[in-house]
């Protein structure tokens, strides 16, 4: 049903996809896996017509696809469904299923549509009432609603992007039966996970995808977690860097069975972890597994339900940002455009950003601009900030130097812990290096890290010791020596049971 | 004026050279730079349409805006009154355009004018024992901090329960401006005066004129003062920097640590502040009394200057005299030409939409 073949698409200089290949029969579900960053949303936002590839052919139905977009995609018989859904949640679910619906025409037959759902749902199991207010609905519906909007405009090739990664345990078996009467009818999927026995379950061909190219594809048949984890993150991991090994230093952060409830839901589970200056503790793991959230409470922009923090031997669960500044903790979100700078603002306020209410940079509520102005010289240069003076706005910048406006206010102030939440996420590997060796000698110097990525290849280089978030959960810690790559692409993978055995 | 001698406070101390960017020249000419040629053009195309309006309307758009310059300039005295017709627009607005920068969106300078000229006229009519030159100040603070209070009201509720500021300062506007129609039927009426006012405030609580024998007070003085102090406020000190950090992110504010709470609060009071400030100035120096509808549309108007001057306080200056001589002069060309009075209207209306479009506010507004 679907050929596609030598797709390529480059962002800058950034190979997201180089020559994948890729076949879906009809009736078949295909698994595609792979890492962040591997190509996988690449690839299908190529296909949905999202973006346009740089090289390589589409083949659907034996028809050509090119220069296409979502609306002709839709048209030719694909469908979608995005991870964040696209519903208006004040309407009800027929009115969502009618939005746009190519053949709605200009006079709405809502009893008509309804009509068409009951049936749809019928033969799906999908179990939806079209009268239902979407916001209403949990998520596991919601899901179901796209899938049957994707229908009923003629979707013959479902694509669902990580579909199950919101859903409870019992909405991903609802799903996965769901999935497999859409097969039974003679439809395509393109299953998009991180979860390996849902993918071993349901589909019958995966494609592994690693760097932007197809690292392996196999029958799920005859296929085991273990092999798949390898070709999903087991590239040949080059030797750790020669480094000194850390000086066992004094205890400068413990967490101990902090958890974070919001809206009834636990965000975070009893975490608890100790980190020694001179260390630096990456957490692996794929996004929103809780690493924000663990970040977040760290550096106090939340505040966790239970357990506490002690930070150099103050207690600072309640803190606020600023005192918790004060006592030496440094944070680099992972949202650079919106968080940690202010794009509008000049190259020397941003590097302001944590004290400018303190001497030397002002006082008395006075600004001493002549100090921002040194600072802004000073840090250009230890950082190597490329910019046309201190007083352009920090938009002007690459993202690299952005980050380095970051990296020279976080760390050039010598915390003595900083949070790092995908430090080098979107940086070419010019501006990866740079900042990865900053948090290096970081380390040398004495400053504890905490290092979040999903990224092994970091997590591996980087971390002293090496842990795993997964559904809000940190595994225990292990010393890089002892990490075994299977076992962490499992525990990313949500083998429960690998924590339990990496725990005890 | 004691604002003033803090223009020289954050100088103290800066090491010569490369430092002299920052001074604060340069900060002002940077704040200014592109926004008044494109200002000039805008006001250009917003007099053509108008004049093919006044065409329509049968007079000769060149006679109407020749007595339209009349009206603004033609004379001392119509200076005089531009002056003073500007001075509560640039108060006000000096207040907005603060709020706005942190994205704090208060249109309630209309309500808490209305209840600044309230205090003020409370406190000089209440005939308390005083010397003249402290009871005319402590009037201008009572309608400062009425104002202040109204403000805060409308932000302690959408801080509190949610409610958006929009709709907080909005609605309080209503309260605020029948406010003043309550205590003029009431205590603070003039008895048997046939028209909702109060009597006469006593000379000594009169703002002094700035030049003798002239209708000009020290409003406009008052004006200057506080559109140079709410600029070094904004670009100088630690206030105006959290502002611009909020205004331009809440999650990099949030990512900082600045409280919104604090923020929102302060610059709130600040802005009411101003407003009531600029009802008292009102009070105290056109009118001598408080009457129904004396600030009608003023604080709507101050939202139209704060955004002609791209929220930058120091343009709120040039901003408000402008929108103040363009009315001062459309109501002599009404006066003298027949133009219909709607037509004035439409000239502000349009000069407003025009002015606003070229400067492109988002744009100018990315610039923290």
């Amino acid at each position: 049903m679907l050929e596609m073949r030598g797709i390529r698409k480059a962002y800058g200089a950034v190979q997201a996809n180089s020559g994948i290949d890729l076949d879906v029969a009809a009736g078949q579900i295909v698994g595609l896996l792979g890492e962040n960053g591997s190509g996988k949303s690449t690839l299908m936002k190529l296909l949905f017509g999202v973006v346009s590839a740089d090289a390589g052919s589409i083949l659907f139905k034996g028809q050509p696809l090119t220069g296409h977009g979502p609306a002709q995609a839709m048209a030719a018989g694909l469908g979608m469904i995005h991870q964040h859904f696209t519903l208006v949640e004040a309407m009800s679910v027929t009115e969502n299923v009618m939005l746009g619906a190519p053949d709605a025409g200009p006079w709405l037959s809502p009893r008509a549509m309804a009509q068409r759902i009951v049936e749809e749902s019928a033969k799906y199991g999908l179990d939806i009432d079209p009268d239902a207010i979407v916001d209403d609905l949990p998520h596991g519906r919601r899901q179901r609603v796209e899938i049957v909007k994707a229908i009923l405009r003629g979707a013959d090739l479902l694509i669902l992007d990580e579909p199950t990664s919101n859903l409870s345990p019992s909405e991903v078996d609802g799903l996965l039966a769901i999935m497999a009467r859409l097969r039974d009818q003679g439809r395509a999927i393109v299953f998009i996970s991180h979860k390996l026995d849902e993918v071993l379950a349901i589909c019958s061909d995966i494609v592994v995808l690693r760097d932007g190219a197809v690292a392996g594809t196999c029958k799920a048949e005859g296929a085991t977690r273990e092999g798949l984890a390898k070709m999903m993150v087991g590239r040949d991991m080059p030797p750790p860097v020669a480094r000194a090994p850390s000086a066992a230093g004094r205890n400068v952060l413990h967490v101990g069975q902090m958890a974070l409830v919001e809206d009834g839901i636990e965000r975070l589970a009893p975490i608890t972890f100790s980190l020694r200056a001179g260390e630096i503790l990456a957490i692996a793991g794929i996004d929103g597994n809780g690493q924000t959230e663990l970040a977040e409470c760290l550096a106090g922009l939340r505040l966790p339900t239970a357990g506490g923090i002690d930070l150099d031997g103050h207690d600072v669960t309640l803190a606020g940002v600023g005192e918790r500044t004060m006592r030496g903790l440094a944070y680099i979100p992972v949202d650079r455009a919106m968080t940690s700078l202010v794009t509008g603002m000049s190259v020397s306020d941003n590097l302001a950003l944590r004290d400018f209410d303190r001497p030397p940079l002002s006082r008395r509520g006075w600004l001493e601009r002549g100090s921002f102005a040194v600072r802004a010289s000073e840090m250009s240069q230890r950082f190597a900030i490329k910019m046309a003076g201190p007083h352009v706005a920090a938009r002007t910048l690459s993202g690299g130097n952005q980050q380095k406006i970051v990296l020279a206010r976080e760390i050039g102030r010598h915390p003595l812990v900083l949070i790092a939440h995908q430090p080098v996420w979107g940086l070419d590997p010019g501006a990866t290096r740079f900042v990865i060796d900053q948090i290096l000698a970081l380390r040398a110097a004495g400053g504890a890290v905490v290092y979040i990525s999903s990224s092994l290849e970091e997590v591996m280089t980087l971390g002293d010791r090496i842990a795993v978030m997964q559904g809000g959960r940190l595994s225990m810690p292990v010393d890089r020596e002892m990490a075994d790559l299977t076992q962490i692409g499992l525990l990313m993978a949500g083998d429960v049971g690998a924590i339990h055995s990496d725990a005890a | 004026m004691s604002s003033l001698s803090g223009v020289d406070a954050p100088n103290n101390g800066l090491p010569p050279g490369k430092v002299a960017a920052f001074n604060t020249a340069d900060l002002l000419r940077r704040a200014l730079a592109g926004t008044a040629t494109r200002a000039i053009l805008a006001v250009a195309l917003a007099l053509l349409i108008t004049a093919i309006l006044i065409l329509i309307a049968g007079k000769n758009p060149l006679l109407a805006y020749a007595a339209l310059l009349k009206g603004a300039f033609g004379s001392l005295d119509r200076i005089i009154f531009g002056l003073n017709k500007s001075t509560p627009y640039i108060l006000a607005g000096l207040g907005v355009a603060l709020c706005f920068r942190a994205n704090v969106i208060n249109i309630g300078a209309e309500g808490q004018i209305a209840v600044g000229g309230i205090g003020a006229t409370a406190v000089a009519l209440s005939g308390l024992a005083l010397p003249g030159f402290l009871l005319m100040p402590m009037a201008l603070v009572a309608g400062a901090a009425c104002g202040a209070l109204w403000a805060g009201v409308a932000a302690f509720i959408s801080l509190k329960r949610g409610v958006h500021e929009v709709l907080c300062t909005l609605l309080l506007n209503f309260v605020g401006v029948l406010l003043v129609s309550e205590v003029l039927h009431g205590r603070l009426g003039e008895q048997g005066a046939g028209f909702p006012q109060s009597p006469l405030l006593p000379r000594t609580t009169w703002l002094p004129k700035l030049v003798a024998g002239t209708d000009l007070h020290i409003g406009i003085v008052l004006a200057v003062g506080a559109a140079l102090a709410c600029h070094i406020l904004f670009w100088r000190t630690t206030f105006g920097f959290r502002l611009r950090i909020m205004g331009a992110s809440r999650n990099a504010a949030r990512y900082v640590g600045i409280s919104n709470m604090r923020q929102t609060m302060r610059v709130m009071l600040l802005a009411g502040g101003l407003a009531g400030l600029a009802g008292g100035v009102e009070v105290l120096g056109v009118h001598y009394r408080l009457i129904e509808g004396f600030s009608a549309g003023f604080g709507f108007n101050a939202v139209g200057v704060a955004l002609l001057a791209s929220l930058n306080p120091m343009a709120v200056l040039p901003a408000g005299l402008f929108i103040g001589f363009l009315e001062a002069g459309a109501l002599a060309m009404q006066r003298e030409v027949g133009v219909p009075s709607s037509l004035v209207f439409v000239i502000q209306g349009l000069t407003m939409v025009f002015v606003l479009c070229a400067l492109g506010l988002r744009g100018e507004r990315s610039k923290v």
